[in-house]
């Protein structure tokens, strides 16, 4: 009898145990997710002031270098826009890079997790050694920001330059932009440049309409497509200085 | 023209995988509803069915390896392995997560399945029954699930307009089962092929209808049903091209005159992969269908309609992979 009363309790404290552990799991894991996406601590994100932009290729060759992109391939390009019919024409410059998206579709498409978004900074980036190479993220992603390595095998794109911002340094591009038309910085902090810039200017992201929410901002970007011309009547041509002559 | 990310290697592997998973829903549910009793009447038509399905199933998915960065560029023997990371997880909002994992379960089952008609011998009732009846029950809804996975994977994303329907997953899993009706036929118009003249004989001396052998007019009919359904697809998948806007307007535009998939669409996909192959079988069952005459078609026009219908099916395959990424969102 005694014995089974003791069992009895024991049980019923393993019960008890187990119940609060499942409260206390209960209580904590909305918070915890909560906090990953809405109080996200650092919220990284760019502003391309295309208006300083003078079409350098700086950025595009700082990348190169910074992250040895193979022959053909470019996690970071500018864009060139020509329109109109003299004497009535305009020439901008497009620097383009991955968005960093709040709600990436590469991340969501991928099907191995090797694609995340890194929970306390926002950065999109791709494990290598997870990434099986299956390209689903390159079809996702609405800006093709993405390019499969042929060096690796894996998926690849521009990740901010984690390995210098973590140091506290800025990415690549920015650091050698000569016109300062690149500002980075952690959207979150209301005193940060980048949050100043933002507060102050008429700012566009590219597409959209794509749902992706992207965090590179551009001020006076001429959103122009070839597909315009005939529209305005006018002429429009894309250089894309890419390997794919088209806008992807 | 952009560059295609996915090539022969996936637009092979959605094909075989479809029809690999439409001959296993085809063999089951023939199985197991097909009349008489539990896989009484159509045991042979389930038979070929069910030793059809793993096959094109494991090469199509050998097919969607070879063609994986890690497989093409390979540095280090791991690296062959490193698509065994899709079962290390489950990623619930990614179709193909969603599709290795039912593959995988596929594969299994379907190969089990056609374990239990490997002997000669098969038939109702034996040993294998049990086991072969609950692996139909499962074939069902598997090889639907295979189906709609392989459009549910293109169409997953709107940065592919030319994907991104909530018609292609149904496009894609009625060409999967009339496919796999065409596998099936052919198999059985190659295996049985001795006694053809001795089925067509007693076809015609049969006294009533219920004697016999329906099992190719059956093939034939829910052919006929099944390319019925795939025109209304296209139809409801071009119709709603232009009820959208700019993007998806752009994209219908390859197949359309003008665009460069137009002629690989209509002639091959539509004329000698729908058209074509319904119009003879209509001609030849609707005299079953109404005036319950005996249904038998020459053996080489059904194999060839079987061919075509499989041609089609693959050329639909090509032309959906290639026009969603020669085509992408408008504008910046
Ligand atoms: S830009 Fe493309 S690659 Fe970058 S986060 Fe957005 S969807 Fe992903
Ligand atoms: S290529 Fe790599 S990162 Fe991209 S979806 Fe496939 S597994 Fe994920």
């Amino acid at each position: 009898m005694a014995s089974d009363s003791s069992k009895k309790t024991l049980s019923r404290r393993q019960f008890l145990k187990v119940g609060a552990a499942a409260a206390t799991t209960a209580a904590t894991l909305p918070a915890t997710v909560a906090s990953a996406t809405t109080k996200q601590s650092i919220h990284y994100a760019m502003v391309i002031d295309t208006r300083r932009c003078i079409g350098c290729h700086a950025c595009s060759v700082a990348c190169k270098t910074e992250f040895e992109v193979p022959l053909g391939e470019s996690r970071s390009w500018v864009e060139y826009v020509e329109k109109g019919i003299f004497p009535n024409v305009r020439r901008s410059f497009l620097p383009r890079l991955c968005n960093h998206c709040d709600e990436p579709d590469c991340v969501d498409v991928c099907p191995t997790g090797a694609t995340y978004k890194i929970a306390s900074n926002g950065i999109v980036d791709i494990t290598k050694d997870i990434c099986i190479g299956c390209g689903y993220c390159i079809q996702a992603c609405p800006y093709g920001a993405r390019f499969l390595n042929p060096e690796t095998g894996t998926a690849d794109k521009c990740n901010f330059c984690l390995h210098r911002v973590s140091e506290g340094l800025v990415p690549s591009c920015v650091n050698t932009c000569q016109g300062r038309a690149r500002i980075f910085g952690d959207i979150n902090d209301p005193d940060s440049e980048i949050s100043r810039v933002l507060a102050t200017n008429a700012v566009s992201v590219l597409r959209p309409e794509m749902g992706t929410k992207p965090n590179v901002f551009y001020i006076d970007a001429d959103h122009t497509d070839e597909r315009d011309a005939e529209r305005y009547n006018t002429y429009v041509r894309i250089d894309t200085h890419r390997r794919q002559k088209r806008r992807v | 023209m952009q560059e295609l990310t996915w090539g022969w290697p996936i637009i092979i592997y959605l094909f075989l995988a479809g029809m690999g998973a439409g001959a296993y829903t085809v063999s089951a549910s023939v199985l197991l509803r097909g009349g008489g009793g539990f896989g009484r009447k159509h045991f042979q038509l389930a038979r070929y069915g069910a030793l059809l399905a793993p096959i094109p199933i494991i090469i199509g998915t050998a097919f969607l390896i070879l063609e994986l960065g890690t497989f093409m560029y390979a540095t280090e023997a791991s690296m062959y392995f490193r698509w065994l990371n899709l079962f290390t997880t489950f990623e619930v909002l990614s179709p193909m997560s969603w599709g290795a994992w039912i593959l995988g379960l596929g594969i299994i089952a379907s190969v089990v399945y056609a374990y239990t008609f490997l002997k000669k011998e098969a038939a109702p009732g034996d040993e294998m029954s049990s086991l072969r009846r609950a692996l139909a029950w499962v074939g069902v809804p598997l090889g639907i699930a295979i189906g709609v996975y392989t459009g549910v994977l293109l169409g997953a994303m709107p940065s592919r307009p030319f994907w991104n329907t909530s018609i292609l997953p149904f496009l894609f899993l009625v060409s999967s089962l009339s496919t796999g009706a065409a596998g099936i036929t052919i198999l059985k118009a190659v295996f049985s092929s001795g006694d053809v003249e001795e089925k067509n004989a007693a076809m015609q001396t049969a006294k009533s209808a219920g004697e016999r052998d329906l099992s190719d007019y059956l093939l034939n009919v829910s052919d006929l049903l099944l390319l019925g359904l795939e025109v209304l697809g296209i139809f409801l998948l071009i119709l709603f091209a232009y009820m959208m806007y700019g993007d998806r307007v752009d994209a219908i535009a390859v197949i359309m005159p003008g665009g460069s998939l137009f002629s690989l669409f209509w002639w091959g996909v539509i004329v000698l992969g729908v058209l074509v192959p319904s119009v003879i079988e209509l001609k030849y069952t609707v005299p079953t269908l109404l005036h319950g005459r005996a249904f038998i078609m020459p053996r080489n026009l059904e194999l060839s309609l079987a061919t075509f219908i499989l041609l089609g099916g693959l050329m639909l395959r090509y032309v959906v992979v290639v026009a969603g990424q020669i085509t992408g969102p408008v504008g910046i």
